[in-house]
């Protein structure tokens, strides 16, 4: 049932305001004196689809809560189409929010569910009830849920919470779209056909959206761009090919892919490890310690006595269709992986010696 | 081919058969008897015997006797006053309950344990003790009671005391019923509903209170039955004047103290009845509304 999902095209598409732009500007948030956030600056443009990434504690969801104004920043301006946003409570700052545990009100059924945000408007903005019963529907069928109108939310599945969810967010024709950790709770299946089924969403109505993840793949495949934070900081923002392939800090590398890292000197041209060349160029103009980064699966094992990485495998294991060799490597032991062809078995213990075909140097 | 696979194995391995296998979390027969005969012979003997010896005595004098008791004067204004405390304590214990367990559940301040274990404190002191607090605070050697005495207005040995009295000792009922269903439900919905554009009114009336009204039900259910048959703390502050301050607990008292037994156990058979009629209504709404008191669970 799950592994359909695609929109319904209907004629009259969902009503909405124009997407907006918004900027984030030096926002700062303090929790009980632990910086959460320390001065993020971020500009999205009307109709992008952002993905907030990061480890938990980076501080994306305390970012995206105060986009929405369930918190407030302790300094920085937000901004939504370059009027002021926090000075908006969070009922006036129209803002479509999908919880991570989608908080839908389990004593009301499906319908009012998605209802509520109409139903508790002021008389006189509040649209009559067959046009709150035709935007419904209507959302029911967008989000593939028609005919469980009738239903609590205790009455379905996670995948379908989801998506009451999602209508539900868009039911008040929100400026912006929030989505904390959308597919988090889901099994790897309903999960991809949800991504999938989000940017098609996405791509109709054309909000301005933000979702929040820590899964690398959902928001490289998902996002226009990617906001990758760690530590309350932004480390990068850029499309998935710039985040992939130039990576602007040894936290993005290994936060996204799979990678090693290892400490070096860069001398006379040379990148060094425990003093000995290893046989690659360092940057031009660069000097002194760095680390070096690669990917596993991107090296060349050397067996000529050349300069080289070498290290001693201190485990192996079955790594799809490749096997993965662990190394400690140099005088200090640091940890690195390695991939070779799963034919290629090694004894424990032995000495490997290779060179990354491509790597990157982060200065120190 | 199952069937046959089994006899084969048990034909293979004979010790096989001869071994009981029972799931693990159930005990042996006899244990389960004995438990269910030990709680059976506890419960009739600790709470059916008495509340049938209560029926029985109240009726033994006869119908017309029971009625006599009951319709009596003094036993009426009892019965009167008895259901005009309760009908002030109980909303009082809803609103106090309800906004505290409001405030320790959904928000974070200084002093908030304090006030979860003064919440408490009810449950704790003696019903005795929290009557005489009152004498102290409002009798004629107090610092306020004279003051109000010169407002006409008496607090001990009235009705005012005797309800004061009530609100304290039932006080946690409600918030005890509350705060544990409002900290697990957490405030999603709250802020779920406060991003559609929802009022801090609609927010409590339409999300909040909903989410609770089943807990909120019990805990209305059990303070009304405390606030009827509390003793202690209100013999404290009625000063048992007939007709007056007399509630049916200390009525009972006052018959039995005459050796009027059967007027005594007809008024009691009416605080048994009460306390029936309350655990009734809560299985009703149990066996009624299931499926809905499930929901408000976490889904």
């Amino acid at each position: 049932m799950m592994n359909a999902i695609t929109p319904v095209v209907t004629e009259d598409s969902i009503a909405l305001g124009l997407p907006i732009d918004v900027s984030i500007e030096n926002v700062v948030k303090a929790f009980d004196d632990t910086p959460a956030l320390h001065g993020v600056s971020l500009d999205v443009k009307a109709g992008e689809l952002v993905a907030l990434l990061g480890p938990s504690g980076s501080g994306k969801t305390t970012l995206l809560r105060i986009l929405a104004g369930l918190d407030a920043p302790t300094s920085g301006r937000v901004l939504f189409d370059g009027s002021d946003a926090l000075g908006l409570p969070v009922q006036d700052r129209n803002i479509g929010f999908v919880f991570q545990h989608y908080a839908l009100f389990r004593h009301m059924t499906v319908f009012d569910n998605i209802a509520f945000g109409l139903t508790v408007r002021p008389r006189a903005s509040r649209p009559p009830k067959a046009e709150i019963r035709k935007r419904v529907l209507h959302l029911l069928d967008l989000v593939q849920l028609g005919g469980l109108e009738k239903r609590y939310p205790a009455q379905l599945s996670g995948g379908q919470r989801q998506r009451v969810a999602l209508a539900r967010a868009l039911a008040i024709e929100p400026r912006v779209l929030l989505l904390d950790e959308p597919f988090g709770a889901l099994d790897a299946q309903v999960r991809k056909d949800l991504r999938r089924w989000l940017r098609e969403i996405h791509d109709r109505t054309g909000h301005t959206t933000f979702f929040v993840t820590h899964d690398q793949e959902e928001a490289l495949e998902l996002a226009d761009r990617v906001v990758v934070m760690s530590k309350g900081r932004i480390e990068q923002v850029g499309t998935a090919d710039e985040i992939y392939d130039q990576p602007a800090s040894p936290f993005v590398f290994s936060f996204i892919g799979e990678s090693s890292l290892l400490p070096v000197t860069l001398v006379d041209g040379q990148i060094q490890l425990d003093g000995r060349p290893v046989g690659l160029a360092a940057p031009q103009g660069q000097s002194g310690t760095a680390t070096l980064g690669f990917r596993p699966h991107d090296i060349a094992i050397v067996q000529d006595g050349g300069p080289a990485i070498s290290g001693q495998i201190i485990a192996e294991r079955r790594h799809g269709a490749r096997r993965r060799l662990e190394l400690h490597v140099g005088a200090e032991a640091h940890r690195a992986e390695i991939d070779v062809p799963a034919d290629q078995g090694r004894q424990i213990g032995s000495q490997v010696a290779f060179r990354p075909n491509h790597w990157r140097i982060f200065p120190a | 081919m199952a069937m046959s696979d089994a006899a084969f194995t048990r034909e293979r391995l004979p010790g096989a058969a001869a071994v009981h296998f029972r799931p693990v979390t159930i005990e042996r027969r006899r244990v389960r008897v004995g438990l269910i005969v030990v709680s059976l012979v506890f419960l009739a003997v600790f709470l059916l015997l008495p509340v049938v010896a209560v029926f029985v005595e109240a009726l033994r004098g006869g119908p017309k006797a029971f009625m006599d008791a009951i319709f009596e004067p003094d036993a009426a204004a009892a019965i009167r006053l008895t259901l005009l405390v309760a009908a002030i304590a109980v909303p009082c214990n809803l609103v106090f309950g309800l906004a505290a367990s409001w405030a320790i559940a959904k928000f974070d301040f200084r002093g908030k344990s304090l006030l979860n274990t003064l919440i408490d404190l009810p449950f704790s002191v003696s019903p005795v003790i929290s009557g005489l607090i009152y004498i102290l605070m409002f009798g004629s050697h107090s610092l306020l009671g004279p003051i109000l005495k010169s407002y006409g207005i008496q607090v001990i040995f009235a009705v005012p005391g005797i309800v004061l009295a009530t609100i304290f000792v039932t006080f946690p009922f409600v918030a005890r019923e509350l705060i544990p269903l409002m900290e697990e439900q957490g405030q999603g919905d709250e802020e779920a509903a406060l991003s559609l554009g929802a009022s801090g009114w609609q927010v409590f009336f339409r999300v909040t209170l909903p989410n609770v009204k089943w807990a909120l039900l019990y805990g209305v259910l059990l303070c009304n039955a405390r606030a009827m048959g509390e003793f202690g703390a209100v013999s404290v502050v009625s000063g048992h004047i007939r007709g007056l301050t007399n509630t049916m607990p200390l009525h009972v008292e006052i018959l039995y103290n005459e050796y009027n037994f059967a007027a005594a156990f007809a008024v009691a058979s009416l605080l048994a009845l009460l306390a029936l009629f309350t655990l009734i209504v809560k299985s009703v709404l149990e066996w009624r509304y299931a499926d809905e008191i499930a929901a408000t669970r976490r889904h």
